[in-house]
């Protein structure tokens, strides 16, 4: 087929606005599946996926349209993250297409993603085909989101499409409008090889599958490949496309997208972003930079059960092939034992990796809490990369702390922004500026939608700020972050003793101003989760050697069954049996019991 | 064969069952009375061994359901199976609200020889919470008939720790019960059972939550009002005058040999102990299958011994193999040595479970 006939684009979308259903509708609509042989949702295909409504890995399938005015379209849908966690994989994927499709709930209008993906697209020069979704729903407003997205985005109406992806509504005009707007790939068959990986998954029968965009040249099968940015040599074991299974092909030629086997072990060989060519009269530059994602929040990662910890190890490593940008490495804490500190690409990552371990490996877990990356200058000039707040040199011995700041676009109805400013602010935000979107004719009893701009410390995202956003905005709020670099903080290590002994695992990185109230709350909830044990247990917060507060668990007074008679010995020796076993589960921290929940509910304090 | 042994007759009908109860008792069942104790007498029978008895402990329940003729019968039929010690100690419990002079007399000549009254409290707001079918003033007239029928070994219960109770209410309430000069007190903290009424309510937060710190002051007050009235602390809940302590349960807290007859009755012979049916209805088709029987093995006997000994304020002669427990127990404070035994210490009284659960084997 012509490359003048063949159409890469993608769909972007605010989590939820209905990306997946539209997917899905394209392929049944193009014929490449009948209805009853689509699944749930074809492109989301791992559980957890579907049940957050949020798609992880990229992942592209070949359709075919034929266009009204005569010609066979090939479109080559690739499907993008629809998380900010995973912006680096989803410009990746941007650069892969010429076309996107954008699509946005008319129930909710522009979101924050929509804004980030929107101008990712255009700093790519991708022609963007704005469709309001779910109009079908009696809740939505196509006319006010219209209006937003003209005002705000700068479309003119026409070019805007109303679809319903659930009942199908205008999906078959969207296909002709794909075919018509978005531009042909422009490569050149004849040139040295340029492919670029865009997304890679790893396969136990073929080793590393990796999808890609054959921008210049040609693949064959039995290829002996470069990766660019890695120098890794390969074999292109397999040549191939999806629509939607699995098909092997000859060969990809300039402006395909397809995929290749690799035959590597392992993805961190193989990853996004890289440029592929061939080993002997292969290109001499790459197609872009190419910059492995960094993991941004860190955090702890231990067995409930320290004889568990081989499985978790077993666990880390399979999670690892499928997903390059975990990294880990083996800690061990005197209180919770042998675990592995881990590196994610922002919370949400963390979560599905929690959840991934929980579920599919059927481990029971304690994390710590998430903290970011600290770089620490030493007055000796020496300069320390700290991922734990247990490697917290002594206040005396630091000159410079640098910590990753973060700026963040919050998009919200104004009569919010009073409560979400206030909650920026808590978190050591700092104002950037406001933007109205748009000149809504018809106005919600929420106000006119706003977006506001802060730059704020990664470290203050990490805990309950999502959880605030949401709830002082009643839902309404959506956010998106991109990382900006590092900058210097006044912070200090609150240490956390227990009856005089200093507990790592409940010690936090706070602002000087701030560690009085933050130590005061753990101290109230660690004496509300320890039980009082046979003498007073004192719970005290410090910074560098000053107790900034106090609680004291009182001793315990009464523990005792009040009746044993002959009737009574057995179940009241059970009881006992039980009190000695649920001793057994507490983690000793010096002479204190502590509870294995205390950890988590101190996590969960934020 | 003959050995000594301690008889449990459990008797499973109440008028209502109290809020707080989580024995096996059947309200609304008084028309088997007879069907259960043909079954009683049946158990016997097949249980007995002419054994010499040293005790016979008529609990439940409310024994004092049982008319006066009926427990005299029972009395019989015992003393034909059994060798019934001369002096044997034969206690019945007793509801306030279900006995009179009347009653009390025909049972003391039936030969009943100590009493056990379930008077609660002294205070009709607490004996309503608590779902009793008395108020206080018939507790005390109850307390007069048995010492006008004769009754000279009086064991009064008492129960504190009661949901927003103040000190100053126990104290009356004790006040109150000394008043009665009973031979021997119980004195039993409320300990609160799931499933139970009250345990629902407090949930529900129509009672306060019980604060273990005041239930702990009240032991503590207790102890000290007790012991100036000359009554001897020989067990964690249970006080009596010199000489008056309760047989019967010394041969629990001793974990000497018991026969339990009756519904869900608990025996311990030999080195098994084992439960009948706690279901009435099947208890009275005859069945004598165990719902619960346990091999004890040495290591738990010695356990049990240690575990119910140290309830006693006697204590207990320490094995070597608890020296451990014993040093780190008597550290804590919880644990003192008296000659070559060791006890609880004042302490140690009310953190009873954190010393008994250091002696289960492993």
């Amino acid at each position: 087929m012509e490359q003048a006939f063949t159409r890469n684009f993608c769909i972007i979308a605010h989590i939820d606005h209905g990306k997946s259903t539209l997917a899905d509708r394209l392929i049944e609509l193009t014929g490449a599946l009948r209805h009853e042989e689509m699944g749930q949702q074809v492109l989301d295909s791992m559980e957890l996926e579907r049940e957050r409504g949020i798609t992880i890995k990229a992942k592209a399938i070949r359709l075919h349209h034929k266009a009204q005015d005569g010609e066979l379209y090939r479109l080559n849908m690739v499907d993008t993250p629809g998380h900010v966690d995973f912006s680096y994989e989803v410009s990746r994927t941007l650069a892969a297409c010429e076309g996107a499709v954008l699509v946005v709930d008319a129930t909710q209008g522009i979101q924050a993603q929509t804004l980030a993906n929107t101008y990712l697209a255009m700093e790519h020069n991708l022609e963007l085909i704005p469709v309001i979704n779910k109009i079908d729903l009696p809740a939505s407003e196509p006319q006010r989101v219209l209006e937003e997205i003209c005002s705000v985005l700068g479309y003119k109406a026409e070019e805007v499409l109303l679809i319903s992806a659930k009942t199908g509504e205008g999906v078959p005009q969207l296909l002709e409008e794909i075919a018509k707007r978005v531009p042909p790939p422009s490569g050149d068959a004849q040139k040295p090889l340029r492919a670029l990986i865009f997304d890679s998954r790893y396969d136990a029968y073929k080793g590393v599958i990796a999808y890609l965009r054959v921008v210049d040249g040609r693949i064959s099968k039995g290829d002996r490949l470069r990766l660019m940015g890695q120098n890794t040599e390969i074999e292109a074991l397999e040549v191939g496309f999806f629509a939607p299974g699995q098909s092997p092909a000859p060969e990809l030629v300039a402006g395909d997208v397809g995929y290749i086997a690799t035959g590597l072990k392992s993805l961190k060989e193989c990853r996004v972003g890289d440029t592929v060519t061939l080993t002997v009269g292969g290109a001499t530059e790459p197609l872009i930079g190419y910059q492995p994602p960094k993991p941004m929040v860190f955090a702890g990662i231990y067995p409930t059960l320290a004889e568990d910890y081989k499985d978790l190890r077993e666990a880390i490593e399979k999670l690892n092939l499928n997903d390059a940008s975990l990294t880990y490495e083996p800690e061990s804490s005197p209180i919770l034992g042998h675990g592995f500190r881990c590196g994610f690409l922002g919370l949400l990552h963390l979560d599905i990796v929690r959840e991934r371990l929980e579920r599919e490996f059927n481990l029971a877990l304690v994390v710590t809490a998430p903290g970011v990356k600290f770089i620490i200058t030493l007055t000796g000039g020496e300069q320390l990369t700290i991922t734990n707040p247990d490697e917290f040199p002594p206040p005396e011995e630091i000159e410079k702390i640098e910590e990753p700041w973060v700026k963040i676009s919050i998009i919200t109805p104004s009569v919010f922004i009073g409560a979400l400013m206030e909650l920026l602010t808590e978190s050591e935000g700092k104002y950037k500026h406001t933007e109205y979107l748009g000149q809504s004719q018809t106005q919600s009893e929420l106000g006119q939608r706003v977006r506001l701009e802060y730059e704020m410390p990664l470290r203050c995202m990490l805990t309950t700020f999502y959880d605030q956003m949401k709830s002082r905005s009643r839902g309404y709020a959506s956010m998106d972050y991109e990382f900006l670099g590092f900058q210097p903080a006044r912070l200090v290590k609150l240490v956390i003793l227990v009856n005089d002994v200093p507990v790592d695992a409940f010690s936090r990185i706070a602002p000087p101003q701030s560690a009085q109230a933050v130590g005061r709350a753990i101290a109230a909830k660690l004496k509300e989760v320890i039980p009082r044990q046979l003498f007073r247990v004192p719970i005290q917060a410090a910074v560098g050697g000053r107790i900034v507060a106090r609680e004291d668990i009182p001793a315990k007074r009464k523990d005792v069954l009040a009746k044993c008679y002959g009737g009574d010995v057995t179940r009241k020796r059970k009881l006992l049996e039980k009190q000695k076993e649920g001793k057994k589960k507490m983690k000793l921290i010096g002479k204190v019991d502590v509870p294995k929940e205390a950890f988590l509910d101190i996590l969960k304090l934020g | 064969m003959t050995q000594d042994i301690a008889l449990y007759i459990h008797v499973p009908f109440c008028r209502r069952r109290c809020r707080y109860c989580s024995f096996v008792s059947y309200a609304h069942r008084q028309t088997d009375i007879p069907a259960y104790v043909n079954a009683l007498k049946c158990e016997l029978e097949q249980r007995a061994n002419r054994e010499q008895v040293g005790s016979i402990y008529f609990g439940g329940g409310t024994p004092s359901l049982l008319p006066a003729e009926i427990l005299g019968d029972l009395l019989a039929a015992i003393r034909s199976l059994f060798d019934l010690d001369e002096a044997a100690e034969i206690t019945i419990e007793a509801n306030p609200g279900t006995v009179d002079r009347t009653y009390l007399a025909d049972i003391k000549k039936a030969g009943v020889n100590r009493l056990s009254l379930g008077i609660q409290s002294l205070n009709d707001r607490e004996l309503e919470m608590l779902g009793r079918i008395h108020t206080a003033a018939e507790a005390i007239d109850s307390v007069k008939a048995a010492r006008n029928a004769g009754f000279d070994n009086l064991n009064l219960d008492l129960i504190y720790g009661l949901p927003g109770q103040t000190m100053k209410e126990w104290q009356m309430a004790l006040s109150g019960a000394l008043a009665l000069k009973p031979e021997h007190l119980s004195l039993y903290a409320l300990s609160l059972e799931e499933g139970t009424p009250l345990y629902r309510m407090i949930e529900d937060k129509q009672l306060p939550a019980i604060d273990p710190d005041i239930t702990a002051d009240q032991y503590e007050l207790s102890e000290n009002l007790l012991t100036q009235h000359g009554y001897r602390h020989y067990e964690i809940s249970n006080w009596a005058l010199p000489g008056r302590e309760c047989h019967h349960n010394l041969v629990y807290w001793h974990n000497q040999p018991y026969l339990g007859i009756g519904v869900a009755a608990h025996s311990h012979i030999g080195n098994h102990r084992f439960a009948n049916t706690s279901n009435l209805d099947k208890y009275l088709t005859g069945t004598l299958l165990p719902e619960m029987d346990e091999a004890i093995s040495p290591d738990l006997e010695l356990a049990e011994t240690a575990i119910l000994g140290l309830r006693l304020d006697e204590g207990i002669g320490v094995d070597t193999r608890y020296q451990e427990q014993v040093e780190e127990l008597t550290a804590a404070g919880l644990l003192e040595r008296a000659g070559r035994r060791v006890k609880l210490t004042g302490r140690g009284r009310l953190l009873g479970n954190e010393v008994f659960w250091r002696f289960l084997p492993e």
